[in-house]
Protein backbone atom coordinates (compact mmCIF):
# COMPACT_ATOMS: atom_id res chain seq x y z
CA UNK A 1 0.00 0.00 0.00
CA UNK A 2 1.22 3.33 -0.79
CA UNK A 3 1.25 6.08 1.97
CA UNK A 4 1.70 9.41 1.12
CA UNK A 5 2.25 11.94 3.77
CA UNK A 6 0.98 15.41 3.15
CA UNK A 7 2.43 18.52 4.77
CA UNK A 8 -0.19 20.76 6.35
CA UNK A 9 0.89 23.26 8.39
CA UNK A 10 -2.49 24.83 9.56
CA UNK A 11 -2.82 26.79 12.76
CA UNK A 12 -6.12 25.08 14.96
CA UNK A 13 -7.11 29.28 15.62
CA UNK A 14 -6.87 29.71 12.19
CA UNK A 15 -10.73 29.49 11.67
CA UNK A 16 -11.69 31.73 14.95
CA UNK A 17 -8.99 34.27 13.78
CA UNK A 18 -10.72 34.18 10.68
CA UNK A 19 -14.22 34.81 12.42
CA UNK A 20 -12.04 37.35 15.08
CA UNK A 21 -10.72 39.66 11.81
CA UNK A 22 -13.87 39.56 10.96
CA UNK A 23 -15.72 40.71 13.85
CA UNK A 24 -13.38 43.54 14.72
CA UNK A 25 -13.88 44.70 10.80
CA UNK A 26 -17.14 45.04 11.47
CA UNK A 27 -17.25 46.83 14.40
CA UNK A 28 -14.16 49.16 13.50
CA UNK A 29 -16.80 49.88 10.49
CA UNK A 30 -19.61 50.62 12.94
CA UNK A 31 -17.42 52.78 15.55
CA UNK A 32 -17.78 50.30 18.35
CA UNK A 33 -15.31 49.42 20.96
CA UNK A 34 -15.53 45.96 22.57
CA UNK A 35 -13.55 44.72 25.33
CA UNK A 36 -13.20 41.00 26.32
CA UNK A 37 -13.19 40.67 30.36
CA UNK A 38 -11.69 37.75 31.35
CA UNK A 39 -10.69 36.25 35.47
CA UNK A 40 -11.71 33.57 37.35
CA UNK A 41 -14.90 32.54 38.66
CA UNK A 42 -16.25 35.50 41.61
CA UNK A 43 -13.65 38.28 40.57
CA UNK A 44 -16.46 40.74 40.46
CA UNK A 45 -16.81 40.87 36.66
CA UNK A 46 -20.53 40.96 36.90
CA UNK A 47 -20.77 43.81 39.88
CA UNK A 48 -18.16 45.86 37.62
CA UNK A 49 -20.59 45.69 34.69
CA UNK A 50 -23.37 46.65 37.12
CA UNK A 51 -22.12 49.58 37.99
CA UNK A 52 -20.62 50.58 34.42
CA UNK A 53 -24.08 50.04 33.16
CA UNK A 54 -26.03 52.24 35.90
CA UNK A 55 -23.47 55.01 35.49
CA UNK A 56 -22.83 54.66 31.78
CA UNK A 57 -24.93 52.65 30.02
CA UNK A 58 -27.19 55.31 28.43
CA UNK A 59 -24.01 58.12 28.06
CA UNK A 60 -22.27 55.06 26.16
CA UNK A 61 -24.46 52.92 24.44
CA UNK A 62 -23.33 49.96 26.41
CA UNK A 63 -24.64 46.50 25.48
CA UNK A 64 -23.31 43.07 27.11
CA UNK A 65 -22.31 39.86 25.78
CA UNK A 66 -22.05 37.11 28.30
CA UNK A 67 -20.91 34.00 28.56
CA UNK A 68 -21.41 31.07 31.11
CA UNK A 69 -21.19 27.32 31.20
CA UNK A 70 -25.27 27.24 32.10
CA UNK A 71 -27.37 29.64 33.36
CA UNK A 72 -28.36 33.38 31.99
CA UNK A 73 -28.06 34.57 35.82
CA UNK A 74 -25.50 37.20 35.03
CA UNK A 75 -27.30 38.33 31.78
CA UNK A 76 -30.57 38.37 33.57
CA UNK A 77 -28.92 40.85 37.11
CA UNK A 78 -27.40 43.17 33.95
CA UNK A 79 -30.49 43.27 32.20
CA UNK A 80 -31.97 45.08 35.45
CA UNK A 81 -29.99 48.28 35.08
CA UNK A 82 -30.08 48.68 31.64
CA UNK A 83 -32.74 49.12 28.75
CA UNK A 84 -30.51 48.13 26.50
CA UNK A 85 -29.64 44.32 25.30
CA UNK A 86 -27.73 42.15 27.38
CA UNK A 87 -26.93 39.11 25.19
CA UNK A 88 -26.47 35.57 27.07
CA UNK A 89 -24.19 33.12 25.14
CA UNK A 90 -25.14 29.95 27.11
CA UNK A 91 -21.70 27.64 26.35
CA UNK A 92 -22.91 24.16 27.33
CA UNK A 93 -19.91 23.26 29.06
CA UNK A 94 -17.45 24.94 26.82
CA UNK A 95 -15.12 26.79 29.13
CA UNK A 96 -14.52 29.93 27.00
CA UNK A 97 -15.99 32.16 23.99
CA UNK A 98 -14.96 31.79 20.61
CA UNK A 99 -15.28 33.98 17.74
CA UNK A 100 -18.28 32.10 16.17
CA UNK A 101 -20.38 32.84 19.28
CA UNK A 102 -19.77 36.86 19.18
CA UNK A 103 -20.08 36.84 15.49
CA UNK A 104 -23.74 35.21 16.66
CA UNK A 105 -24.31 37.32 19.37
CA UNK A 106 -22.99 40.73 17.33
CA UNK A 107 -26.44 39.68 15.06
CA UNK A 108 -29.12 40.47 17.64
CA UNK A 109 -27.10 43.84 18.43
CA UNK A 110 -28.18 47.24 16.52
CA UNK A 111 -24.64 48.14 16.24
CA UNK A 112 -25.54 51.37 14.99
CA UNK A 113 -27.37 51.96 18.70
CA UNK A 114 -24.12 50.98 20.32
CA UNK A 115 -20.34 52.38 20.78
CA UNK A 116 -19.42 49.93 23.31
CA UNK A 117 -19.60 46.35 24.22
CA UNK A 118 -18.44 44.30 27.01
CA UNK A 119 -17.95 40.58 26.36
CA UNK A 120 -18.09 39.01 29.83
CA UNK A 121 -16.04 35.90 29.13
CA UNK A 122 -16.59 32.39 30.91
CA UNK A 123 -14.75 33.04 34.44
CA UNK A 124 -11.65 30.83 33.55
CA UNK A 125 -7.90 32.33 33.72
CA UNK A 126 -6.64 29.61 31.10
CA UNK A 127 -8.71 29.06 28.09
CA UNK A 128 -10.24 32.68 27.23
CA UNK A 129 -6.61 33.48 26.52
CA UNK A 130 -6.27 31.44 23.89
CA UNK A 131 -9.36 32.88 22.06
CA UNK A 132 -9.24 35.81 20.32
CA UNK A 133 -12.67 37.30 19.83
CA UNK A 134 -12.55 40.37 17.51
CA UNK A 135 -11.69 42.78 20.51
CA UNK A 136 -9.67 46.04 21.24
CA UNK A 137 -8.74 44.60 24.05
CA UNK A 138 -8.83 41.91 27.21
CA UNK A 139 -9.02 43.18 30.56
CA UNK A 140 -8.42 40.87 33.40
CA UNK A 141 -10.12 41.60 36.59
CA UNK A 142 -8.57 40.04 39.57
CA UNK A 143 -9.96 40.48 42.90
CA UNK A 144 -7.64 40.49 46.28
CA UNK A 145 -9.40 38.05 47.96
CA UNK A 146 -7.57 35.61 45.22
CA UNK A 147 -3.56 35.01 45.72
CA UNK A 148 -1.34 37.37 44.51
CA UNK A 149 0.61 34.94 42.54
CA UNK A 150 -2.41 34.67 39.74
CA UNK A 151 -0.01 36.30 37.26
CA UNK A 152 2.88 33.52 37.53
CA UNK A 153 0.48 31.31 37.82
CA UNK A 154 -2.02 31.98 34.95
CA UNK A 155 0.98 33.88 32.50
CA UNK A 156 -0.94 33.68 29.70
CA UNK A 157 -4.10 35.68 30.40
CA UNK A 158 -1.73 38.50 31.98
CA UNK A 159 0.14 38.50 29.08
CA UNK A 160 -3.05 38.91 26.52
CA UNK A 161 -4.29 41.48 28.66
CA UNK A 162 -3.60 44.90 28.10
CA UNK A 163 -5.95 46.01 31.12
CA UNK A 164 -5.83 44.59 34.52
CA UNK A 165 -8.82 45.26 37.00
CA UNK A 166 -7.95 44.97 40.67
CA UNK A 167 -11.36 44.38 42.51
CA UNK A 168 -12.63 44.28 46.14
CA UNK A 169 -10.05 46.64 47.27
CA UNK A 170 -12.80 47.30 50.02
CA UNK A 171 -11.21 43.97 51.16
CA UNK A 172 -7.74 44.55 51.28
CA UNK A 173 -7.47 45.43 55.57
CA UNK A 174 -8.88 42.45 56.46
CA UNK A 175 -6.93 39.88 53.83
CA UNK A 176 -3.06 39.31 53.75
CA UNK A 177 -2.92 40.45 50.18
CA UNK A 178 0.31 41.76 49.65
CA UNK A 179 -0.90 44.47 46.51
CA UNK A 180 2.64 45.72 45.66
CA UNK A 181 4.13 41.86 45.59
CA UNK A 182 1.12 40.57 42.95
CA UNK A 183 1.31 44.07 40.61
CA UNK A 184 4.69 43.23 40.56
CA UNK A 185 4.10 39.60 39.64
CA UNK A 186 1.42 41.09 36.71
CA UNK A 187 4.20 43.71 35.82
CA UNK A 188 6.84 40.60 35.40
CA UNK A 189 4.70 38.49 33.06
CA UNK A 190 3.34 41.55 31.14
CA UNK A 191 5.61 44.90 31.50
CA UNK A 192 2.66 46.88 29.53
CA UNK A 193 0.16 45.93 31.38
CA UNK A 194 -2.01 49.19 32.91
CA UNK A 195 -3.57 49.05 36.17
CA UNK A 196 -7.24 49.99 38.02
CA UNK A 197 -7.52 49.58 41.42
CA UNK A 198 -11.60 49.19 42.07
CA UNK A 199 -14.10 48.17 45.07
CA UNK A 200 -17.36 47.77 42.16
CA UNK A 201 -19.50 46.75 45.46
CA UNK A 202 -18.75 49.85 46.95
CA UNK A 203 -16.75 52.15 44.30
CA UNK A 204 -13.70 53.08 45.15
CA UNK A 205 -12.19 53.79 41.85
CA UNK A 206 -14.37 53.32 39.68
CA UNK A 207 -14.21 57.19 38.45
CA UNK A 208 -10.86 56.67 36.96
CA UNK A 209 -12.52 53.40 35.22
CA UNK A 210 -15.12 55.44 34.24
CA UNK A 211 -13.18 58.22 32.86
CA UNK A 212 -11.08 55.28 30.74
CA UNK A 213 -14.18 53.81 29.36
CA UNK A 214 -15.28 57.39 28.30
CA UNK A 215 -11.81 57.97 26.51
CA UNK A 216 -11.97 54.44 24.50
CA UNK A 217 -15.15 55.33 23.05
CA UNK A 218 -15.75 57.05 19.93
CA UNK A 219 -16.55 60.45 20.15
CA UNK A 220 -20.28 60.61 18.76
CA UNK A 221 -23.18 58.67 19.56
CA UNK A 222 -24.35 56.79 16.09
CA UNK A 223 -27.37 56.50 17.01
CA UNK B 1 -13.11 21.10 27.58
CA UNK B 2 -10.74 23.88 25.66
CA UNK B 3 -8.68 20.98 24.59
CA UNK B 4 -11.22 18.79 23.12
CA UNK B 5 -12.55 22.15 21.48
CA UNK B 6 -8.93 21.65 19.43
CA UNK B 7 -9.41 18.00 19.04
CA UNK B 8 -12.55 18.85 17.27
CA UNK B 9 -10.92 21.63 15.01
CA UNK B 10 -7.98 18.65 14.20
CA UNK B 11 -10.80 16.66 13.00
CA UNK B 12 -12.93 19.38 10.69
CA UNK B 13 -9.50 20.42 9.11
CA UNK B 14 -8.64 16.89 8.56
CA UNK B 15 -11.86 16.19 6.91
CA UNK B 16 -11.61 18.90 4.42
CA UNK B 17 -8.20 17.78 3.67
CA UNK B 18 -9.58 14.17 2.88
CA UNK B 19 -12.14 15.54 0.96
CA UNK B 20 -9.30 16.67 -1.63
CA UNK B 21 -7.25 14.07 -0.92
CA UNK B 22 -9.34 10.70 -0.65
CA UNK B 23 -8.14 7.58 1.57
CA UNK B 24 -7.83 6.21 4.71
CA UNK B 25 -6.52 8.25 6.85
CA UNK B 26 -3.25 6.00 9.17
CA UNK B 27 -1.68 9.20 11.42
CA UNK B 28 -2.66 12.80 12.10
CA UNK B 29 0.39 14.75 13.14
CA UNK B 30 -0.19 17.69 15.39
CA UNK B 31 2.08 20.49 16.97
CA UNK B 32 1.83 22.10 20.32
CA UNK B 33 3.92 24.72 21.43
CA UNK B 34 4.84 25.00 25.39
CA UNK B 35 3.35 28.06 25.72
CA UNK B 36 0.16 27.58 24.06
CA UNK B 37 -2.27 27.05 26.66
CA UNK B 38 -3.02 23.44 26.08
CA UNK B 39 -2.04 20.07 28.18
CA UNK B 40 -0.30 17.73 26.00
CA UNK B 41 -1.70 14.71 27.92
CA UNK B 42 -5.26 15.61 27.57
CA UNK B 43 -4.96 16.72 24.12
CA UNK B 44 -3.50 13.71 23.44
CA UNK B 45 -6.53 11.79 25.03
CA UNK B 46 -9.18 14.15 23.03
CA UNK B 47 -7.62 13.49 19.37
CA UNK B 48 -7.52 9.71 20.21
CA UNK B 49 -11.24 10.22 21.38
CA UNK B 50 -12.30 11.87 17.94
CA UNK B 51 -10.12 9.72 15.68
CA UNK B 52 -11.24 6.54 16.96
CA UNK B 53 -14.83 7.22 15.60
CA UNK B 54 -16.18 7.54 12.04
CA UNK B 55 -14.94 8.66 9.80
CA UNK B 56 -11.22 8.36 10.97
CA UNK B 57 -11.63 4.43 12.50
CA UNK B 58 -8.72 4.30 14.51
CA UNK B 59 -6.08 6.65 12.49
CA UNK B 60 -2.98 7.46 14.91
CA UNK B 61 -2.77 10.99 16.61
CA UNK B 62 1.16 12.03 16.98
CA UNK B 63 1.23 15.09 19.03
CA UNK B 64 4.97 16.76 19.27
CA UNK B 65 5.87 19.11 21.43
CA UNK B 66 7.82 22.25 20.13
CA UNK B 67 9.12 26.16 21.76
CA UNK B 68 6.59 29.20 21.68
CA UNK B 69 2.99 29.19 21.28
CA UNK B 70 2.11 26.72 17.98
CA UNK B 71 -1.21 25.40 17.60
CA UNK B 72 -1.59 23.56 14.16
CA UNK B 73 -2.34 20.31 12.27
CA UNK B 74 1.16 19.31 10.99
CA UNK B 75 0.88 16.30 8.68
CA UNK B 76 -1.12 13.45 7.40
CA UNK B 77 -0.52 10.35 6.27
CA UNK B 78 -3.12 8.97 4.02
CA UNK B 79 -3.07 5.17 2.58
CA UNK B 80 -4.82 5.64 -0.99
CA UNK B 81 -5.18 1.92 -1.27
CA UNK B 82 -2.84 2.05 -4.71
CA UNK B 83 -0.07 -0.37 -4.45
CA UNK B 84 3.32 0.78 -3.70
CA UNK B 85 5.49 2.48 -6.49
Amino acid sequence: MAVRTIEVRESLMARNNELAAAVRQRLNDAGVTMFNLVSSPGSGKTTLLERTLVALGEELGIAVVTGDVQTQNDADRLARHTARLVQAVVTGGACHLDARQVTEALDQIDLSATRLIFVENVGNLVCPASWDLGEEAKIVVFSVTEGEDKPLKYPKMFRQSRYAVINKMDLLPHLNFNLDQATAFARQVNPELEFFFTSALHGEGLDEWFSFLRSRVGASPRV
Amino acid sequence: MHELSLALEVGRLVENHLRATPGRLVRVGVKVGLDAGVEPENLAFCLESVFAGPPFHGAETVLERVPGDVLRLDFLEVDDGRPDD
